[in-house]
């Protein structure tokens, strides 16, 4: 029965791939979620219902389910996946490291929440983000002077952090005025790894340790090295929200009361909902999602875009860049985008006009030197997609009659030829009808 | 034909020409006797008139075999274009019949030397392209549809025919009708000319050793007539050479240093004067003309020594017209002290201001290093990596010479003994082209006419003094020989001679050995255009376990599929060697190519290839390199792949990068690829993507898996993996790899 | 020595002058052509050394028509100068079969006037031609 409730609910949503997840609209759609045990479901039912309230379909799921698959004849049922299954040490059915990865690889997000002793699965796919998560199992976040005041926990694991990242298209515009419980794992950023971020970092007092035995050495996180929550935006705009706190997300934390210590003042609710919710509103790609459309270049006087330039040419270049609003296109405006002229280093720089309409235009010279150029714009802003476009023309150097006709410090030397010319002429004559001898 | 001419007591072949040199007797008395004996029907020719036919029938037969000796490659393989620069011409010919000339002339080509482009219609010699271009238009013209790679196959060859003609005529300028015969017969099969003129062999050597011969002959006819006409015509054939072909700077020097050893022996003469002084206003002006050469002829060191001699040879023309004007020797003798002085003044200081300003530019490397064969080695490895370009063997003068090797002194000989204006001319060609052939190997090319013409003067002079006195001793009893007029030498040694039967038939028996001496030569010509110079060299073939011919068409097969697998837009990186070729037949953009104009571009190729994995992949994202193609010949045996030119790559990129060090790559001095071979060798990425899966597989009965056939080792490191780049395409004998470079890393 | 070389160098030009007075009118008319060309040259050079070099193609080719048609008309004056003992056209045994067969070689020329005269005016033709080209 169960088995055909599912076969049903799969059947039922091919229909749906035509219209989500389309590069028209960016925004996910089906959700599956990956749970250790159900009682996630109620234990974090604020989070899920923000979610449905929002419009997605969540899939909910025992990480273990030997029925678990992602895809199905090449296509994917899910356009995002949510990991709250710290503890897991294999997927059930077709899912696995691998599996995860190419979702991603193909585009879609993932939320993934690790707690108290990860396994290694869920570590090793954080691992391929760039986030490493502490590698003593037993550890845990604690700060003696950045806790939250509770009467349950007196060991400082449960921590109020408002060290934020600065940023309005993760975050919103609204200002998180309570600081974020967190409670859980601490995980550094691999160094290497340009593209992941940092959106709730520990303060300096914080360490990561086990928080009942006393260790023999020092703790190998410590401070703002240790990263709470991290984001990922890859290189082909998929987002990976990683955090190291399933409690995060949890109603428990949503509703209670947060007063750091040392500090006496009360905040009614803590943060963790409206952090929660705008976080994964950018996971999804209700804001901060650029389209560009329509580069199109051409000489100045003409529409068609040519094959080919010359040097010295006078062209216009333009393109529309778009952001989606969670429901529409909005028109971007921006006064940062540049357009490069380049091969194998910019020639030309310049910064795009915008009519606030979402069309970014500008106009310069083709420089003096030929070869194949590129149009570059590379955009790369912080929560923003990365926009990289180019486009490829050759510049052909002049031809043989472009030059200028006459000229005229030659003029003695046009002289001086026909001079000649006109001299044979005359010569012959003379030599011809010479009548003597 | 005519008909049959009477029966001659002609001993020998037909390669002797006739005993008597009667120059081209004016056709236009011929004809009325030819149609008179036709209609008389008693087929009975005049001497004149045999010897024409004889003379046109060995011209056809030379022409004939000169064009059909070199269709091997075209009979065992198919009608294809041979080697890489070829691949060039041939596309630049399309491309000329398709666009047009205007196009042509302009052509900006964005699709080599990505991204820095190249100026194709700048900086080629549109000689050979216009040349086959306007065959192709004639042909069609005519209503032939023949296809423009038809006609650029078997552009080499017609020319070659057409250059025998030219030689005929050469050696009849300078000897006598029978030399020129002869001088047709040798340079038609002579291998060192087939070696750059076979069927496929689309370059501009094929048609230049026609214009060189062309321009030399008119000179040496203007020189020996004074008429302003021919002088013309050796500047129009100047023109053509240098459309044609950068060794035209041979020319352009061969000819200002003959009118000066001229000037030195005392043969001044006024027809020199007219010769010299017109072929070179007219053909340095055309000469110009080809954007290519541009303002070389007044700008470039190497073209000083015309101007010197041009300057010197007014003065000379001076100083003739004022003693002829002046009656008194001593007033003449002052006058000539002052002029003289003063002009070697001016021009010293002339020249010394030029070169020291830097106006006159220097020889440039490749010339120079004719002069000093040590220069390319140490300043210059691009040109000293190829193969052509290396110094001479005794072994490749015999093989592509043979018995003209030692026919060429016997001719010098025979030169010196009869001078004239002509005869100085061929003497200095054969000794300066000699010499340059003995710098490097490609120039012997330029040495065949001249070895052929000089070699075909000993031949013919010697034949003929045997065959008279062979004949001699017939003469005095048949009144009623044909030959008639014997010259007075004839007649004197008809006295002398009855009294010695034995030089008679010594002279026969010499005779005989030249002739089997000549035979000989034939035969060896033919071999050697058969096994070494009619392959394709882009088709390999070898001999199967059971004989039987098998055909390795890798590369043919990789560029189709680069032609069709790839996106329009991918670049291509490879060793310079196959970028003709990949632009030609795979239609991809590439990024360095045989042009070799850009040495810093190729090194940074080089750098890539020779680096680790991870710092080339970081040189080819710069590039915007989509695929890398390399050459390997480690499974059928081939030898030249790149691993074997691998070192040439270190230099060339340690040139320019000094990070990359030879010693590196290198063991004791030794360059090896097997286990003990050097770490950073075993890890580059040239060695990653020649020996890619390789360690799996068996090449040769008995011998481990990853045993390399081309040098005959096991290789060191079997197990590879590649990080950044996935193999895309191994054609069927692993001759040519191709591999794609990846995208940057998603989430990295 | 600076007085002797100066009479010599006058005595020079007395008798250059007188020689070159006997000369036909039509060599003198080439002479004439040839210095205008000349001269054009070198007013040209001079140009040039006072403007610099700018379109080097139309310089060169300006000062390599005056130097073509100077040569040129030397070369004329050379085939047509009745004084020059006519170039040898052919081999010994050509100029012997004259002989034998009783043509004086010195009365038949064997360049006519007329064949000089036309094969200057195609190369001046050509000249012209390639000067148009190169000019710009």
């Amino acid at each position: 029965m169960q088995r055909l409730l599912v076969f049903l609910t799969a059947i039922s949503l091919i229909p749906l791939l035509c219209n989500s997840f389309s590069p028209e609209n960016p925004t996910d759609r089906r959700l599956l979620v990956l749970l250790d045990d159900f009682s996630l479901k109620s234990t974090h039912s604020i989070f899920f219902q923000s979610l449905k309230s929002r419009g997605f379909d969540l899939d909910f799921k025992l990480a273990d389910d030997p029925k678990l698959s992602l895809q199905r004849y090449g296509q994917y049922l899910y356009d995002g996946l949510i990991l709250f299954s710290p503890t897991t040490e294999s997927f059930g059915g077709s899912l696995n490291l691998g599996a995860v990865l190419d979702f991603v690889d193909s585009g879609h997000d993932l939320i993934l929440a690790a707690d108290a002793s990860p396994s290694d699965l869920i570590r090793n796919v954080a691992t391929e983000f760039g986030v490493d998560f502490d590698e003593d199992s037993s550890a845990v976040v604690i700060d003696h002077t950045n806790y939250a005041v509770s009467e349950t926990e007196g060991d400082h694991t449960l921590i109020a952090s408002d060290n934020f990242i600065q940023s309005d298209v993760i975050l919103g515009k609204t200002k998180i005025e309570a600081p974020v419980l967190f409670k859980g794992v601490a995980h550094s950023l691999n160094a290497a790894n340009s593209l992941v971020l940092n959106v709730l970092s520990a303060s300096p007092s914080a360490y990561s340790s086990n928080p009942i035995f006393k260790s023999s050495r020092p703790p190998s996180l410590t401070g703002s090295a240790i990263s709470l929550v991290s984001v990922v935006q890859a290189r082909n705009n998929a987002r990976i929200l990683i955090s190291g706190s399933l409690d995060l997300f949890s109603n428990r934390l949503f509703s209670s009361v947060v007063q750091k210590a040392g500090s006496s003042h009360k905040y009614k609710k803590s943060g963790n909902k409206q952090y929660v919710t705008e976080l994964s509103k950018w996971v999804f790609h209700e804001r901060g999602h650029l389209k560009a459309v329509n580069i199109r270049h051409h000489k100045i006087g003409e529409t068609d875009e040519p094959a080919v330039y010359r040097i010295k040419d006078d062209l216009d270049f333009s393109v529309e860049i778009y952001e989606w609003s969670g429901k529409s296109w909005e028109p971007y405006v921006a006064n940062d985008i540049q357009v490069q002229f380049y091969m194998m280093s910019p020639y030309v720089l310049k910064t795009l006009i915008t009519d606030q309409k979402g069309l970014y235009y500008t106009s310069f010279k083709v420089p003096d030197i030929y070869g194949v150029f590129q149009f570059k714009v590379e955009y790369q802003k912080l929560g923003y997609t990365t926009l990289s476009l180019s486009k490829q023309i050759p510049v052909r150097p002049f031809k043989h009659n472009e030059y200028e006709r006459f000229i005229t410090t030659a003029f003695p030397y046009y002289g001086a030829s026909f001079t000649t010319m006109a001299g044979f002429f005359i010569f012959s004559f003379i030599f011809l009808y010479n009548k003597s001898q | 034909m005519v008909g049959k001419p009477q029966p001659e007591p002609v001993n020998g072949s037909a390669k002797s020409g006739p005993s008597q040199s009667h120059l081209a007797p004016s056709s236009s008395t011929l004809k009325p006797d030819l149609l008179s004996n036709f209609s008389l029907k008693s087929l009975k020719l005049k001497t004149k008139q045999q010897e024409l036919l004889i003379r046109i029938a060995i011209l056809c037969l030379v022409y004939i075999l000169a064009f059909i000796t070199r269709l091997f490659s075209v009979l065992r393989y198919e009608s294809m274009i041979h080697e890489f620069d070829p691949y060039f011409n041939y596309r630049t010919t399309l491309f000329l019949t398709q666009k047009g000339f205007y196009e042509f002339w302009n052509w900006f080509d964005s699709e080599s030397w990505y991204p820095l482009g190249r100026i194709i219609g700048g900086t080629l010699y549109p000689g050979l392209m216009v040349t086959a271009a306007l065959i192709y238009w004639s042909l069609r013209f005519l209503r032939f549809a023949v296809h423009i790679r038809e006609v650029c196959v078997l552009t080499a060859p017609f020319f070659a025919s057409n250059t025998t003609l030219v030689a005929y005529f050469f050696g009849k300028e300078i000897w006598d009708s029978g030399a020129g015969l002869v001088a047709a017969a040798l340079i038609a099969i002579c291998p060192g000319y087939i070696s750059r003129s076979v069927a496929g062999s689309y370059d501009n050597e094929g048609v230049a050793i026609f214009a060189l011969l062309l321009t030399f002959y008119l000179f040496v006819k203007a020189v020996n007539t004074g008429s302003l006409a021919w002088a013309l015509a050796s500047a129009f054939g100047y023109f053509y050479m240098v459309s044609a072909w950068g060794g035209y700077v041979f020319i352009i020097n061969l000819i200002p240093l003959y009118v000066l050893v001229l000037l030195v022996t005392g043969r001044y003469s006024m027809r020199l004067y007219v010769a010299y002084n017109c072929m070179y206003v007219l053909g340095m002006l055309l000469a110009m003309q080809i954007r290519f050469v541009g303002f070389q002829h007044v700008q470039s060191g190497e073209h000083m020594a015309a101007m010197g001699v041009f300057f010197l040879i007014q003065v000379f023309y001076f100083l003739d017209w004022v003693k002829h004007l002046l009656s008194d020797a001593k007033l003449f003798q002052a006058f000539l002290r002052i002029t003289v002085t003063s002009a070697i003044g001016v021009g010293g200081i002339a020249l010394g201001l030029g070169m020291a300003s830097g106006y006159i530019s220097p020889w440039t490397g490749r010339f120079y290093s004719l002069l000093d064969p040590t220069y390319a080695k140490d300043h210059i490895p691009i040109i000293a990596s190829v193969s052509e370009h290396q110094p001479t063997a005794w072994s490749s003068f015999m093989f592509d010479f043979h018995i003209l090797l030692f026919l060429f002194p016997a001719g010098l000989y025979f030169c010196f003994k009869r001078l004239s204006d002509a005869t100085i001319f061929i003497v200095m060609y054969g000794l300066t082209s000699m010499y340059f052939a003995g710098v490097m190997v490609r120039l012997i090319l330029v040495a065949t006419p001249a070895v052929c013409l000089i070699s075909a003067i000993a031949v013919s002079a010697t034949i003929k003094n045997l065959t008279q006195v062979v004949r001699s001793n017939n003469k005095v009893p048949q009144a009623g020989s044909s030959k008639g007029t014997g010259s007075s030498k004839g007649s004197s040694k008809v006295s002398i001679d009855q009294s010695q039967p034995f030089q008679r038939n010594g002279a026969i028996a010499l005779l005989l050995g030249a002739f089997y001496l000549l035979s000989k030569y034939a035969t060896h010509c033919t071999w050697v255009t058969s096994e070494a110079y009619s392959s394709p060299s882009i088709v390999l073939a070898a001999r199967g376990a059971h004989g039987n011919r098998v055909i390795f068409d890798d590369y043919r097969e990789a560029y189709f599929w680069l032609r069709q697998n790839t996106p329009p837009d991918a670049k291509v990186m490879s060793w310079w060697d196959y970028g003709y070729q990949i632009t030609a037949m795979g239609n991809r953009t590439v990024i360095v190519d045989n042009n070799t104009w850009n040495n810093t571009h190729i090194a940074t190729v080089g750098h890539a290839m020779s680096s680790y994995e991870d710092e080339a992949y970081d040189i080819m994202r710069s590039l915007d390199v989509d695929y890398v193609l390399v050459v390997f010949g480690g499974v059928t045996g081939y030898s030249s792949d790149d691993i074997n030119k691998f070192l040439w790559m270190v230099r060339i990129g340690g040139g320019v990068f000094p990070v990359i060090k030879e010693p590196d790559y290198l063991v004791n001095g030794e360059y090896r690829v097997d286990k003990g071979a050097a770490p950073k060798m075993l890890n580059c990425l040239m060695y990653k993507l020649s020996y890619y899966r390789f360690g799996e597989l068996t090449t040769e009965y008995g011998k481990p898996p990853g045993y390399d056939r081309a040098r005959g080792v096991e290789i060191g490191n079997k197990d590879i993996k590649l990080e950044y780049l996935e193999e895309a395409f191994t054609t069927s004998n692993w001759i040519v790899r191709i591999y794609k470079v990846k995208p940057p890393k998603n989430r990295w | 020595m600076a007085r002797s070389t100066g009479k010599d160098a006058q005595a020079l030009f007395h008798s250059l002058r007188s020689a070159y007075a006997a000369t036909p009118t039509n060599l003198k008319i080439i002479d004439l052509y040839v210095v205008f060309a000349v001269s054009t040259a070198f007013i040209q050079v001079a140009y040039m050394a006072f403007v610099g070099s700018f379109p080097f193609n139309s310089f060169l080719s300006g000062v390599l028509s005056c130097i073509g048609t100077a040569v040129l008309a030397v070369c004329l004056r050379i085939q047509v100068n009745k004084e020059n003992k006519e170039f040898k056209l052919k081999l010994e045994s050509i100029y012997r079969h004259k002989v034998l067969s009783g043509i004086s070689a010195d009365a038949e020329r064997d360049l006519p006037a007329e064949r000089a005269f036309a094969d200057f005016v195609l190369c001046n033709l050509v000249l012209h031609l390639v000067i148009i080209n190169f000019l710009g």
